[in-house]
């Protein structure tokens, strides 16, 4: 019997690149989708096929693609455009958007080793902090590229273990920034209610809004052990009351692993909604990159699978297509909603404002109607944006906006005031998904509007900077000390990784050294410099 | 007949005349306004949008909009496909609102509204290329008067676009007939395939029926989380209006439930007007 002709058990929907992520040499990849599900697939001449789950909901992420706003071009570039992306960050001229968000990591070191930490720190003595002029650098860097940035975040490491820190933010005030963000794990904030109160006199100086970014996974004490290493349960409770009491506000962090808190999200934001400092929650599924638990890359979290478990968690508050991609970035890489809250004595209500406004319609791009209402749709990309902050006048007015239109759409009566008054009400749910050298695509990547700010004066795409190689290019040139480059902890690479000295994972076999003066980031293979096909 | 406040007890409404100027008052009162916002039928731009594309409109078509309200759609249908739009309803004061925002956003020349019944419309043999009526036919008591109209009005060729609320064969789930008294639309709606009847027995050839039942839920969210928003931000205004968030809540469970299991949905139909235009 002759062999029957099979069908090819996926759509194929994508070409783009990506890494290996072994030896991080850019290779072609392939996006399919199988029984629903997104996957991307590559494959390196020299360590073989890869493939991990890019979106757990395959029908959402099609639906995506007309929420993609037009780029817009920063003031300057910093790079040029030589071997193409990933290689030349950057920015280089061919990125498609500006810098929403900028991240000066200020210091590798911790007081923490946390088992999760993408930028593989903790307390290291071969690290780097940076230098206050360095600091004006970089601030200056992102000034010249964007004019009136709008959002600086200091990381790290642990930036509020730098002995500068109050200065680097003082230091963003003087300049046309508009939001400070403090990324910490909160022990200083918990232990030090002087700093807490320094950091809340700097708030509103200069006119820039000084936020914390409060690193924070659930409430089970296994959580705390399998993240971070240790029980923090009380120093978090701690720091989140000093905030309220200084005045600062919050936006809960949670790095999600699957089957490790990821049943804790809903609790994560009652809690959220119930506390004062608390305006906002922001949901990231664990990036593998730097140091992390092992996983199976076939079955990673991805933003729709957190997003069904909110509504899972929360059926009485949320329902399917209450969370709207958000345009100004890729809209597969986050996904926000905001809440009206109405706390009663017996329970507590909420509104998600995409039932109230037709958001999908206002932030569609592609099919390029005309607008009912322009104004609208102004308010409504100011926050479905990465540079959207509670208690951010920006973000604020755009809420007030949005919530009248909705009142007076409904009623037709003037309620301006009523929206104004809505502010203390409102709640923030972000949902984003860092890419990893798994999967990385760089279609994305060029679109990145989330960038590290480095001390040599670059503006790098987040996900790029954690996964083609630039984060181990920086540590050393900073450090001096030579640092491998880190390899994703998954369970298909165990036999070819080992440990690094920071608990991350490298390459078992180092590459032969090159004699180039140096081998750069992200060599590219997808471009051999040969005829497609070899001359007679 | 008075306003009605939403959801005040239900008085039956036998007379058909009754029925037609209560529902266009009900949609013309404050409480409707407030529950419903701008764009009153389920599915939103976003189905009405899919309903033009189905008319075969180009520049300069002349459509007429059936139960037009505030005039939204006809509002659309000038800007985004050029056409020259009436809208019939009976609502005075609706009326009044739609000339106004038509007024505000420069379109008089291309949208007017006249004062009208869908049953004896006020307009020529063969005036229209298209006509649409959305959510609408539903509360019309003569339906069969209805759908000749829009034959009697539509050239040859010309198309009618409607989209409306549904019932499953066996008719409408009991715990709903508590809503039939103040939505006029859930207590007199069809099934699909009976609303392609009428067209077909008014001559009209059919060309497309579409379920959107997914449009009717999101409709009943977006109610539910209006009244919210609105007890949340301004409790008075509710008040005056008559509509009390907890009275309503139970009504909007049970359409969600009655939607979710198919009692309650909603359909788009297209048809053509035979003979060559």
């Amino acid at each position: 019997m002759a062999d029957r002709a099979r069908d090819r058990g996926e759509v194929f929907v994508e070409y783009t690149k990506s890494v290996c992520p072994v030896c991080k040499v850019v290779v072609d990849a392939q996006v399919n989708i199988r029984d629903n599900k997104v996957y991307l697939r590559k494959r390196c001449k020299e360590h073989g096929w890869f493939e991990a789950l890019v979106y757990g909901d395959a029908q959402l992420y099609t639906d995506s693609t007309r929420f993609n706003k037009p780029g817009t071009l920063p003031l300057a570039f910093q790079t040029e455009v030589k071997d193409g992306c990933p290689s030349d960050c950057g920015l280089c001229p061919e990125h498609k958007q500006h810098a929403c968000l900028g991240i000066i990591e200020v210091n590798t070191g911790c007081n923490l080793d946390c088992p999760i930490c993408f930028a593989d720190s903790g307390h290291q003595p071969d690290g780097y902090s940076i230098t206050r002029e360095q600091c004006a650098r970089m601030l200056d860097t992102f000034v010249e590229a964007e004019g009136e940035p709008e959002v600086v975040m200091f990381s790290g490491g642990e930036p509020t273990i730098h002995k500068d820190i109050l200065t680097f933010v003082e230091m963003a005030t003087d300049r046309p920034i508009k939001i400070v963000n403090i990324n910490t794990n909160g022990i200083r904030l918990a232990t030090d209610r002087r700093f807490v109160a320094a950091l809340a006199a700097l708030n509103g100086r200069g006119g820039t809004t000084v936020n914390v970014y409060l690193q924070f996974d659930g409430f089970d004490e296994a959580t705390h052990r399998a993240i971070r290493g240790g029980d923090l349960r009380e120093r978090k409770r701690r720091a989140l009351g000093n905030c309220a009491e200084a005045g600062l506000t919050v936006t809960l962090v949670a790095a999600v692993e699957r089957d490790l808190n990821d049943h804790e999200l809903g609790d994560i934001i009652e809690f959220g909604i119930d506390h004062p400092a608390v305006h906002a929650v922001t949901f990231q599924p664990v990036t593998h990159s730097g140091r992390h638990v092992e996983f199976a890359p076939l079955t990673r979290l991805t933003n729709s699978d957190v997003m069904e478990m909110i509504t899972e968690q929360r059926p009485d508050w949320f329902r399917p297509g209450d969370f709207v991609p958000v345009p100004c970035c890729f809209p597969t890489c986050r996904s926000v909603t905001y809440l009206l809250v109405d706390r009663k004595a017996d329970r507590t209500d909420v509104v998600p404002l995409p039932r109230l406004v037709d958001v999908d319609d206002y932030l569609d791009y592609v099919s390029n109607r005309v607008l009912p209402d322009p104004g609208l749709r102004a308010s409504l990309e100011r926050l479905w944006s990465a540079s959207a902050f509670m208690n951010a006048p920006d973000t604020m007015e755009g809420l007030a906006a949005a919530t009248a239109d909705a009142e007076c759409a409904a009623c037709g009566i003037d309620l301006p005031r009523a929206a104004k008054d809505l502010g203390d009400k409102v709640f923030m749910i972000v949902v984003q998904d860092f890419l990893d050298p798994y999967t990385l695509n760089v279609k994305q990547l060029m679109k990145c509007c989330v960038e590290e700010i480095t001390p040599d004066g670059r503006i790098i795409p987040f996900c790029a900077y954690n996964s083609v190689g630039y984060r181990e290019q920086v540590r050393a040139r900073m450090s001096g000390v030579e640092v491998a480059d880190v390899v994703p902890n998954a369970r298909p690479l165990a036999d070819v990784t080992v440990a690094s000295p920071y608990g991350s994972r490298i390459a078992r076999t180092e590459r032969a050294p090159e004699q180039d003066d140096e081998p750069g980031v992200a060599p590219d293979h997808t471009n051999v410099g040969r005829r497609a096909v070899e001359e007679p | 007949m008075t306003e009605r406040p939403l959801p005040a007890t239900p008085a039956p409404v036998s007379d058909p005349e009754e029925v037609k100027s209560c529902c266009a008052t009900a949609y013309g009162s404050d409480a409707v306004a407030l529950l419903l916002g701008d764009s009153y039928h389920p599915g939103g731009l976003t189905l009405t949008r899919r309903l033009a594309d189905a008319l075969a409109l180009t520049a300069g078509s002349r459509v007429l909009d059936v139960a037009c309200g505030p005039g939204t759609t006809a509002r659309l249908l000038a800007l985004e496909h050029d056409a020259r739009v009436d809208g019939v309803d009976l609502g005075a004061t609706t009326l009044e609102a739609a000339r106004a925002a038509t007024a505000t956003v420069g379109l008089s020349d291309r949208v007017r509204f006249l004062h009208g019944d869908a049953e004896r419309l006020p307009a020529p043999d063969a005036a229209y290329d298209a006509l649409v009526c959305e959510c609408a036919l539903c509360t019309f008591p003569d339906k069969p008067a209805a759908a000749a109209e829009f034959a009697r009005v539509l050239r040859p060729g010309g198309r009618v676009g409607i989209t409306d609320v549904t019932v499953a064969d066996g008719g409408l789930p009991d715990e709903l007939a508590g809503i039939a008294g103040w939505v006029a639309c859930v207590a007199d709606a069809l099934p699909a395939d009976a609303y392609a009847e009428l067209l077909r027995a008014a001559g009209l050839r059919v060309l497309r029926v579409a379920a959107h039942d997914g449009a009717l839920v999101r409709m009943i969210d977006r109610i539910d989380a209006r009244i919210r928003l609105l007890a949340m931000a301004s409790p008075a205004r509710m008040a005056e209006a008559g509509v009390d968030a907890d009275a309503v809540a139970p009504y909007l469970s049970a359409a969600r439930r009655a939607a979710a299991a198919g009692d309650i949905g909603y359909a788009l139909l297209v048809a053509e007007r035979p003979g060559r235009g």
